[in-house]
């Protein structure tokens, strides 16, 4: 059988040449993407509806424990002066984690393609450089390239590309991975099955044959590990990379 | 269909766009009325804590002037009582002053009672054996006493009886 795994489908193309940018292409995961969103914001809404100050719900301890979290987190890595950091380390960490389990429900992650995980960590790294050039200056800034030695140079400037390339790589090829084998381990069940099936005689065998048994169940348990915790986890290695990145850079002055 | 592993400018530029309005999102409507209700909540303990802290105080105040007025209520009560044993004890000593005087006085009118009682018993006496004895003796010598020789005997009669009364 014939086993296709493709990037994002594309379901609107408008037809104008931008430079640069070539035509826009309105592809399965901005619309996926929307779709995380709009899962999100409407998650946080109906968390955050009628709030008391005693005597609460459910609904609100879990609110207030994302929340308690979510400042633990930054606050505990990055110290008081990066909370205006909240809300975007949150939204990445929950789009990131949204997008990475929102393919067990069928939909193709935003995550699975590298365009997403590349303007992350674009907007991360200018987040880090503005951070280092903040603390020490840009002559400071630009000096530090030169470290231990001059000749190091070109290198230092490498290792510095090199963390929005890891970053974005590391996410999207845990991401696509678990597309990849979660293709490969459905069509090869299917194959199995079609072939133990097919053992079984006459119309039955062919009847049975159709209907890709082994489908239903096996693969449930190996995506345990290729989307549930690799998708959480790389969402986490993800923000944690981020916040000590900026803390590391905040730091760099004393 | 794009490629399985590359980078499309506008995607690109539309997920930038998204995590940043994800952000926003979030901080709208988790972090600001989960932040803001944690506030209130803060703000809300603190009050109440400084009230008790205010009603500790009070209490205690409370407690002292109580503590002052049971002192006083005490120094009082065991002045009152001081008092009242002194006066007891003074009236009762001048009771007992007048007491024994009344008791002498009504001894001594007894006294002078009794004399006078004897007194004139004696008198009455006196008159009672005269006439007796002159009687007497009268019949015994049956002859007339003179006048003088009669009271001698008469004195010396009562000198005689008064003695042995």
């Amino acid at each position: 059988m014939d086993l296709e795994i493709s990037g994002a489908r594309v379901f609107l193309e408008v037809p104008i040449d931008v430079p640069f940018l070539g035509r826009f292409q309105l592809s399965e995961t901005i619309v996926v993407s929307w779709i995380v969103m709009a899962l999100i914001t409407l998650t946080c809404i109906w968390l955050t509806r009628d709030l008391k100050e005693e005597n609460i719900s459910k609904r609100q301890a879990v609110a207030e424990l994302l929340v308690e979290t979510a400042n633990n987190f930054v606050i505990g890595n990055m110290g008081e002066k990066f909370r205006y950091l909240i809300p975007f380390v949150a939204a990445l960490f929950t789009t990131s984690v949204v997008s990475n389990l929102i393919s067990l429900i069928g939909l193709r992650s935003p995550t699975a393609d590298l365009s997403t995980e590349a303007g992350w960590a674009v907007v991360v790294f200018i987040m880090i450089t503005s951070q280092k050039i903040k603390t020490n200056g840009v002559g400071g800034y630009l000096k530090d390239f030169t470290t231990p030695i001059p000749v190091m140079t070109p290198f230092n400037i490498l290792s510095e590309l090199a963390t929005p390339i890891s970053m974005a790589c590391r996410h999207f090829g845990n991401i696509l991975s678990g597309v990849v084998i979660n293709a490969l381990i459905y069509g090869a069940l299917a194959v199995a099955s079609s072939a133990l099936l097919g053992l079984l005689p006459g119309a039955l065998g062919k009847v049975l044959s159709q209907i890709p048994i082994l489908d239903v169940g096996v693969p449930a348990v190996l995506s345990v590990y290729f989307d549930w915790f690799s998708g959480v986890m790389q969402a986490f290695i993800f923000c944690m990379l981020t916040v000590m990145y900026i803390a590391n850079a905040a730091e760099e002055s004393s | 269909m794009q490629d399985l592993v590359g980078i499309v400018p506008w995607t690109f530029i539309a997920q930038i766009c998204n995590l940043f309005i994800q952000a926003y999102l979030i901080k709208r409507f988790l972090f600001k009325p989960v932040n803001e209700m944690l506030e209130k909540r803060r703000q809300r303990a603190d009050a109440e804590i400084r009230e008790a802290e205010t009603a500790k105080e009070e209490a205690n105040a409370i407690k002292a002037e109580y503590e002052q007025n049971m002192l006083e209520a005490k120094d009082k009560a065991s002045n009152i009582l001081s008092t009242a044993q002194k006066t007891a004890q003074l009236q009762s000593e001048s009771i007992l002053k007048e007491a024994s005087q009344q008791a002498a006085a009504i001894r001594e009118k007894a006294e002078a009672d009794i004399e006078q009682e004897r007194q004139k018993a004696v008198n009455e006496l006196k008159d009672e054996i005269g006439g007796i004895a002159m009687e007497i003796a009268g019949k015994v010598i049956e002859r007339e006493i003179s006048e003088k020789d009669h009271e001698k005997l008469i004195d010396e009669f009562i000198q005689n009886v008064g003695e042995t009364s």
